[in-house]
């Protein structure tokens, strides 16, 4: 009998796998209940809520019986991400980031509470349908944000889906959201950063002349511009926006301090958008080198930005170095505000970004706007390039910080500025009465 | 403020049903568990000055640490002999693995074993013991000494606890029900507190205090009356009488297993009356969900398989002298081979596979080896990959495993809607009744686990499971202090199937386990289903051997036994050793 009872135990081996099974249930449940129940249950529960945009344009609206998005096609389709849809199919969405508020789910109650919800976004509708036409199709985003008030106008990423329907053709990444949730290779618009770096650390910067005569050998590396740039001083290397010059620059920063502001500017932090996370990027934290400093410096290398930190970036630059932290919700109170670049480098970045365009893309280009900017066209390495423009405004009436991204788009002049003109001036004409 | 105070009394009656859950299932494990368990004492050997107790009916003689009866010399094997006991009280001694044989006053012991009495030698490959068989007024003594079940944690309140927590699942129901069935629904509930009250009356008229397993069979019987009640309150009264005729098999298996000699030879006729029901089973009947498992009967749809598991536990226990003879074994792993090969043409895989799990845990109990037990798994391994392969359904299963949210409109189409309705429970629930997922095809039964989170909440369902770990606890803890170790494995065996059922229950639902359709015990709908689960219970009463606790149980002390005089003697013998003893005491204290 002693002997059976040793066998016996064999029996709370079944029950020892239940409980495991069942601690694996609780954690799903724990992590994943939300998104069950919002499938089916919440068709069967109480709760009514409604997703419009800031001019009041409905994106989405469930009731006991059943889910809506906004009448228009076109407009459902260029605000897939910022909307989501009612089965989770992209991260980013509020209907997904936010079921809790919509369905008024939380784990303990589950779905008993019943309620009735609302919420206004930041975004305007039409700016994103006047952003996704611009992107045409192109996998890319664009991205707009109210510097001194923290409102994101504008939240678009390319290509997206229709989501009314339950099986639809997905484009090749159509469920990323390419503004917050992907890091790309920068290119020159990483100069943003070097430059602040160079004003901060080089104190000899004003001072030196770079000399370019389309390829040179920088730390026993073979550097190459498009053009000959010839002498330039920082500001015209800038303005030409000279890989030879911005090498040099990189190597007399320093890696430490390179990566010193890279962090600090909050490039390699995954942030979060009322609660959505966003990509963080990465920069070459470990010793490499001269050459590597320096490819790392033009924004190549193994530099990944995510479009939404370098939006965050231009917006603080913009605003004098303090950030209003960027918001997709208008839950009515003020956005937190933080120093993120040194009010002086701030000023001087806008300077030297207002003469980017006077020199070198020209105001003509924005017709009756005054963008300070940066350009950037991101070598990928399969001999295609990231086309990158990313700026501001200068006007207080209209104080929007911009980033527009073509993966794969080619130059950023040619095909990133010509987006990032129709959107601002649609932006522009917001608030008019004027079609916009 | 009527608004008020009904949202109020919802909550209130949803932290209430949690608290009492928990006390119950608290109160039960303390009392199974926690309190001390004196073994009964049947005979002494006597070996040299020692005075070795028998403490079962049967007990095995051996070298062996791990011997019931040991004795440490060299001579004797390390499992030398069984030695056994019958109802009537005539001991029986069986060499098992002795190499040197075995004698009773000189008489060698063959193959068919000898007769042992009170007094007899027995001589082990040359060590002699002496066996002493205790007399009636000795054993009264010694089981007046045993400790008693329920002093500390009374039954009778636990039970109340039990019918506080049915009455506030009917105040629950009485807010969401159809009013057109209130009337059915109050009479349910009404009917299972009178079920457990008179069973346990009767109990105390017999005077029997161990009611921890009824307890727990009716807090699982409460939530599927509940689950019942919401999802097919017009067929309440199938329910209910389903619940009486299991209670009154659930008596009648108890008290048939109180005499081991009519259990153990009742045992072929009962595998044949398994094998003849899954024939019919095989050879007509409905073909439901590709699995044709289930027989109709004036109105009640029946599943001989449930009883064929029931019966398959009862066959696949032993007594000790028949855990060693090989031939044993292999009949009962035909026998097993048989059903599974049965339920396999039926379709009834999920079922198969509890049959498998039991299986395994009685053939580890029987044989000890690890060895035999890979071997079967591999078998079983085998077996089942052909069966996957010959059968798409299961196949299709097996695919949709672990993606059931990537086809929500077929394949995932139950498990999606479970752990949706699940999610949207919380931890405390809907309501009883107030749930959607019952609505949904085969919820009160394959999903019935969704169904409670969703409408009790997770707590409770969690809750759910651990009273039938709970019950699988004191199935082990009871299996040592047995009389026979056929009642030890028949309530292993019992508990295994049940958990078993389970865990394909709870994580096919949830999508951790692929999806098979078996029930949950006691709370699944399914009047077979249910009958099996009370019948299993009446395997683990009567391996609760504890002191007046169990029905299925005789009491010791009023079990007739030869040799009494040889005790009253014995008795007289340890008086005066004792009194000895007492005056060395007082000499030494005096010094």
């Amino acid at each position: 009998m002693k002997k059976l009872n040793r066998r016996a135990f064999s029996v709370l081996l079944i029950a020892f796998f239940i409980t495991v099974g069942l601690f694996v249930y609780v954690q799903r449940f724990l992590e994943d209940g939300e998104s069950w129940a919002s499938y089916f249950s919440r068709l069967n529960s109480l709760s009514e809520g409604t997703v419009t945009d800031r001019n009041g344009v409905l994106l989405a609206s469930f009731t006991a019986n059943d889910n809506h998005y906004n009448e228009d096609r076109a407009t459902r389709i260029a605000n897939y991400h910022v909307t989501g849809d009612f089965w989770n199919r992209t991260g980013t969405g509020i209907l997904t980031n936010f079921s809790r508020q919509l369905h008024g789910y939380n784990p303990v109650t589950g779905m008993t509470q019943t309620k009735r919800i609302s919420l206004k976004l930041n975004v305007d509708s039409v700016l994103d349908n006047k952003a996704y036409a611009a992107l045409a199709e192109r996998k890319g985003a664009v991205g707009i944000v109210n510097y001194k008030t923290g409102e994101l106008i504008c939240m678009v990423s390319s290509p997206a889906i229709d989501p009314v329907e339950s099986d639809p053709v997905v484009p090749e990444g159509a469920y990323i959201n390419r503004l917050l949730s992907a890091s790309f290779t920068p290119g020159s618009i990483f100069k943003l950063v070097t430059a602040a770096a160079a004003i901060e650390c080089v104190p000899t910067i004003w001072q030196r002349s770079f000399f370019c005569e389309g390829e040179a050998e920088i730390a026993g590396v073979l550097f190459h511009c498009p053009f000959e740039h010839y002498t330039n001083d920082f500001r015209g290397a800038l303005a030409n926006s000279c890989n030879i010059a911005f090498a040099q620059i990189a190597i007399s920063v320093g890696q430490t301090e390179m990566v010193n502001h890279v962090r600090s500017y909050g490039f390699l932090d995954s942030h979060s958008l009322d609660g959505i996370p966003t990509a963080a990027g990465s920069y070459p934290l470990d010793f490499v080198g001269d050459p590597e400093t320096a490819w790392s410096g033009i924004g190549q290398s193994t530099d990944l930005i995510c479009p939404y930190s370098m939006l965050r970036y231009v917006a603080a630059i913009a605003n004098d170095g303090i950030l209003v932290e960027p918001k997709l919700i208008d839950d009515g109170k003020p956005s937190e505000q933080s120093l993120l670049v040194n009010p002086e480098t701030a000023k001087t970045m806008q300077e030297l970004m207002r003469n980017n365009v006077i020199q070198t893309y020209g105001d003509n280009r924005f017709p009756g706007l005054e963008v300070c900017g940066k350009t950037g066209t991101a070598e990928v390495g399969d001999g295609t390039d990231h086309a990158w423009f990313t700026g501001f405004l200068k006007d207080p009436d209209h104080p929007y910080a911009f980033i527009v991204f073509v993966e794969s788009g080619g130059g950023g002049l040619s095909v990133a500025t010509p987006i990032a003109n129709t959107v601002l001036q649609a932006a522009m004409r917001r608030g008019t009465d004027m079609e916009y | 403020m009527q608004g008020d105070f009904y949202s109020y009394t919802i909550t209130a009656s949803k932290a209430i049903l949690v608290l009492l859950s928990v006390a119950i299932l608290i109160r039960c494990l303390r009392s199974m568990l926690r309190e001390k368990y004196d073994l009964e004492t049947w005979a002494y050997i006597r070996y040299g000055k020692e005075r070795l107790p028998v403490q079962h009916w049967e007990v095995i003689i051996g070298r062996a640490p791990d011997s019931d009866v040991c004795i440490p010399e060299r001579e004797v094997a390390r499992t030398h002999a069984v030695l056994r006991r019958d109802d009537l009280g005539t001991w029986r001694i069986n060499d098992v693995f002795s190499r040197g044989g075995v004698w009773v006053n000189n008489i060698f012991v063959d193959d068919d074993g000898a007769e042992v009495k009170d007094g007899d030698t027995l001589n082990l490959n040359g060590i002699c013991v002496r066996f002493t068989d205790l007399s009636m007024e000795k054993r009264e003594r010694l089981e007046s000494k045993r400790s008693g079940v329920g002093r500390r944690y009374s039954p009778a309140l636990t039970l109340l606890m039990l019918t506080v927590f049915q009455l506030f699942l009917l105040l629950q129901h009485s807010f969401y029900a159809d009013p057109e069935y209130l009337p059915d629904i109050a009479l349910a509930f009404g009917s299972l507190i009178v079920m457990e009250w008179s069973c346990f009356n009767a109990m105390r008229i017999i005077n029997r205090s161990g009611f921890e397993i009824e307890t727990l069979a009716f807090y699982l019987c409460s939530l599927g009356m509940s689950v019942a009640a919401s999802s097919t309150p017009e067929d309440l009264y199938k329910q209910i009488l389903l619940t009486l005729a299991g209670l009154v098999l659930f008596l009648l298996c108890g008290w048939w297993q109180r005499s081991l000699h009519r259990t153990a030879s009742a045992r072929i006729l009962v595998a044949l009356s398994a094998l003849l029901l899954l024939g019919i089973n095989v050879v007509a009947s409905d073909v439901v969900l590709g699995a044709r498992n289930w027989l109709e009967f004036w109105g009640f749809s029946f599943q001989p398989s449930e009883l064929v598991k029931v019966a398959y536990v009862y066959v696949g226990a032993a007594t000790l002298d028949r855990l060693f003879r090989r031939n044993n074994l292999y009949v009962f792993i035909a026998f097993s081979a048989i059903c599974v090969m049965a339920l396999a043409l039926i379709g009834d895989f999920g079922t198969a596979l509890v049959f498998f799990v039991c299986f395994l845990v009685i053939s580890f109990m029987r044989s000890g080896s690890i060895a035999t037990i890979m071997l079967a798994v591999t078998g079983a391994g085998l077996a089942g990959f052909l069966a996957v392969s010959a059968r798409p359904y299961i196949a299709q299963r097996f695919a949709s495993w672990g993606h059931v949210w990537e086809d929500i409109y077929d394949k995932g189409f139950q498990q999606t809607r479970a752990m949706s309705a699940a999610a949207a429970g919380g931890l405390f629930g809907k309501g009883a009744g107030n749930g959607w997922l019952k609505n949904i095809f085969a919820a009160n039964t394959d999903l019935v686990f969704g169904v409670v989170c969703e409408e009790q909440g997770l707590l409770i369902a969690c809750l759910m499971v651990a009273a039938v770990i709970l019950l699988a606890c004191f199935a082990v803890r009871s299996a040592r202090t047995g009389r026979s170790a056929y009642y030890g494995i028949a309530a292993c065996a019992a508990m295994s199937i049940l958990l078993t059922q389970v865990a394909l229950n709870v994580f096919g639902s949830m999508d951790i386990l692929p999806f098979t359709g078996v029930t949950f015990p006691f709370v699944s709908r399914g009047g077979s289903s249910l009958l099996s689960c009370w019948m299993m219970m009446a395997f683990l009463k009567s391996a609760d051997n504890r002191r007046e606790a169990s029905f299925a149980v005789r009491p010791g002390e009023k079990i007739r036994s030869i040799g009494d005089r040889e005790a009253i003697r014995e008795e007289r013998e340890e008086r005066k050793a004792q009194k000895k003893q007492e005056k060395k005491r007082r000499k030494g204290a005096a010094k």
